[in-house]
């Protein structure tokens, strides 16, 4: 059993039979340092912990696991997102210092086998499309794809495996029976949690086209977007004539919401003043929902309308 | 109708006493069938075993069938969720848009798409011959089904990355090129698999039989080599043309539609679609859908035909043209006109609400 494995990426096979074998209970200070750990998610705080010494390294794995606990017991998406793209960036940037034995480890068990193929480095369609972020490049239209394979590089693969780990984070089961630990350091979990996010949104159904809907199910459901999905939405609402203060209440719903950073390109966009692209454009974003061949995503309600 | 609708429920049952109809997991399948109202009726059916199936469409006829393109553990459940799905078929729809009959052009357009498409499954997703399932969908164009373990888990927004592969929705052939610093233009390789080596291999065509299409310059077997070099490997700065990247994306845009093939974007993203279960009726044409070993050659009105020649006598809606079926001429018909046409053609008309029985 590598402890120093186990605590890098708890998540892992390895990180579940250090907590079963060594007979982990959670103890108030992993229920403490659980809390922190999602509290720094929503903070953006991404460095890893390097715990040195073994009963520190147990604690360190037990606070994983109390994180999650307290995440199932919650059952909140905000949280859960959060803490899942925090931990795939935390385990994204010790893997790319990581040795190879490792990384092999890692890769076996999140589903992600690169191989030679044709002289290039590859991994299958499959594997591909299931774990390659929403970015213009990773569109397979993009990519060399031969065989059932798709080439990629080592940066890429790490990038494929953050988003693996992603993945494998947020899957929180049920948790009907918390233990009282985990109920006390829920309550201060939540009094830790910032009350400006995340917001509702009210939309009238059928109000904006399939393309549109979609990112605002993306926004709904705490997922992340991609840059594109992300500005386009902007201008998007920005064109229906969206204030800028209900804007920034939307994106506080995509996990990794900086109001920062949010409100800066908010700002931008209003004041360019860009226009909306048109579904041609939307198409090659890979944000074309259903083709309703509108011409423009603005057009929708004309259209809807016309056609009634 | 009464009477035509009693005809063609007792001509389906019949072709059905005698059909072959194999579904793969047949016992893992949602089914849903139509009538003369809708094309779909009811869903969430399902048959434990592929002699249920049979025995349900010679007792009780439907116009269409069609059965999940996903496996679920309870396919009867509702709603969806309580499936539980467990992977799906990966499909493609083409079609052609077509008036009452299909034109030999539209044959021969939804044909080529087809055989295209093959290649590229096979090519690129590297998808073998025993995996695809070729099917005629009975109506306007051509089914795939694709029943491989690789393909089987992927979820709608891998599916949607597919499809848009083979159709070539986003294609940005500009996105190809970017600059690797100052000096230095990446691009397409000719060792190049997908869509970029797709580029290559239509600008060297170009260059080798009409490269003015390119450029004037690229005449000159010096200024030709130096394009071909930037292929080589990737290095695009080698030709002194400032705007090369601009004029071979013009040229390849136009040959770069030609690869592509024009697939139903919709059915293939949807993890959970119905699609008309190979070998059964088409209710709209009474044709089969028909289990193919090639799509060269394929012609419905000849090859799908699930009624014999012997005479039906029917009474035309609607001036009907001349038109080629069952290996005859079929002649015109003028509105009103009463006439004995080989079974498999009135029927056609008669589902096409074209003509009535007399």
């Amino acid at each position: 059993m590598d402890l120093n494995f186990a605590c890098k990426y708890p998540f892992t096979e390895e990180g579940k039979q250090v907590i079963i074998e060594n007979d982990i209970q959670i103890s108030d200070e992993m229920a403490e340092r659980g809390v922190n750990r999602i509290v720094a998610a929503l903070n953006r705080e991404l460095r890893p912990a390097k715990p040195v010494h073994l009963s520190d390294q147990l604690i360190e794995i037990g606070s994983y696991g109390a994180a999650r606990m307290l995440l199932a017991h919650l059952k909140n998406r905000y949280l859960i997102n959060k803490f899942a793209i925090a931990e795939a960036k935390k385990a994204s940037s010790l893997m790319s210092l990581e040795n190879s034995e490792n990384l092999e480890k890692l890769r076996e068990e999140l589903g992600i086998a690169p191989k030679e193929f044709g002289g290039k480095l590859v991994l299958p369609i499959e594997a591909y499309v299931k774990f390659s972020p929403r970015a213009i490049e990773y569109r397979l239209i993009n990519r060399n794809v031969k065989g059932g394979f798709v080439e990629v590089n080592q940066r890429e693969i790490i990038r494929l495996m953050e988003e693996g780990v992603k993945m494998k984070v947020e899957k929180v089961g049920r948790f009907p029976n918390a233990p009282e630990t985990i109920r006390k350091y829920s309550e201060r979990l939540m009094k830790l949690v910032p009350k400006t996010a995340p917001s509702k949104m009210s939309f009238k159904e059928g109000d904006n086209p399939p393309c549109i809907e979609k990112l605002l199910e993306t926004a709904k459901k705490h997922q992340n977007l991609g840059h594109q999905g992300r500005w386009t939405l902007v201008v998007y609402l920005i064109n229906k004539g969206m204030p800028y203060e209900k804007i920034l209440q939307i994106f506080s719903n995509f996990p990794d919401y900086d109001e920062r950073v949010a409100s800066y390109q908010i700002k931008h966009a209003i004041k360019r003043e860009y226009s909306m692209p048109a579904c041609g454009m939307m198409l090659s974003y890979g944000l074309c929902m259903a083709n309703c061949k509108i011409g423009n995503p603005l057009r929708w309600k004309a259209w809807k309308q016309k056609k009634q | 109708m009464e009477a035509e609708k009693a005809m063609i429920l007792k001509s389906f049952s019949d072709y059905y006493k005698q059909a072959k109809i194999t579904v793969p997991f047949v016992e893992q399948r949602e089914f849903g069938v139509g009538g003369f109202r809708k094309k779909i009726e009811s869903r969430h059916m399902s048959f434990a075993s592929l002699s249920a199936l049979k025995n349900y469409l010679v007792q009780d006829p439907p116009l269409y069938i069609s059965h999940s393109i996903a496996y679920y553990k309870y396919p009867e459940a509702t709603p969806m969720e309580n499936k539980d799905w467990l992977g799906g078929d990966l499909i493609f729809d083409l079609d052609v848009h077509s008036g009452m009959f299909l034109t030999s052009e539209e044959i021969e357009e939804v044909t080529n798409d087809a055989i295209k498409l093959e290649d590229i499954l096979k090519e690129e997703f590297g998808i073998k011959d025993e995996e695809m399932l070729r099917v005629f969908s009975g109506g306007r164009g051509f089914h795939i089904h694709v029943n491989s373990p690789q393909f089987r888990k992927i979820n709608g927004d891998g599916r949607r990355e597919i499809a848009d592969y083979v159709s070539g929705a986003g294609l940005d052939l500009g996105k190809f090129f970017e600059k690797a610093d100052k000096y230095r233009m990446v691009g397409p390789k000719r060792s190049d698999w997908g869509y970029r080596g797709r580029f290559c291999r239509i600008i060297q065509k170009t260059i080798e039989e009409k490269p003015s299409g390119i450029h004037r310059g690229l005449k000159k077997e010096e200024e030709k080599n130096k394009v071909l070099a930037c292929m080589e490997d990737g290095n695009w700065s080698k030709t002194p043309i400032k705007d090369i990247v601009e004029r071979t994306v013009r040229v390849a845009e136009k040959e770069m539609r030609l690869e592509t093939v024009d697939v139903d974007t919709g059915v293939t993203i949807d993890t959970k679609r119905l699609i008309r279960v190979p070998n059964t009726l088409h209710g709209s044409t009474g044709l089969v859908a028909k289990k193919l070993d090639r799509f060269e050659g394929f012609e419905p009105y000849r090859d799908a035909l699930a009624f014999g020649n012997e005479p039906l006598k029917i009474k035309a809606n609607q001036d009907l043209p001349e038109q080629d079926f069952a290996g005859e001429t079929m002649e015109k018909i003028e509105k009103g006109e009463e006439k004995g046409v080989p079974k498999s053609y009135g029927t056609y008309l008669i589902l096409k609400d074209a003509a009535t029985l007399v």
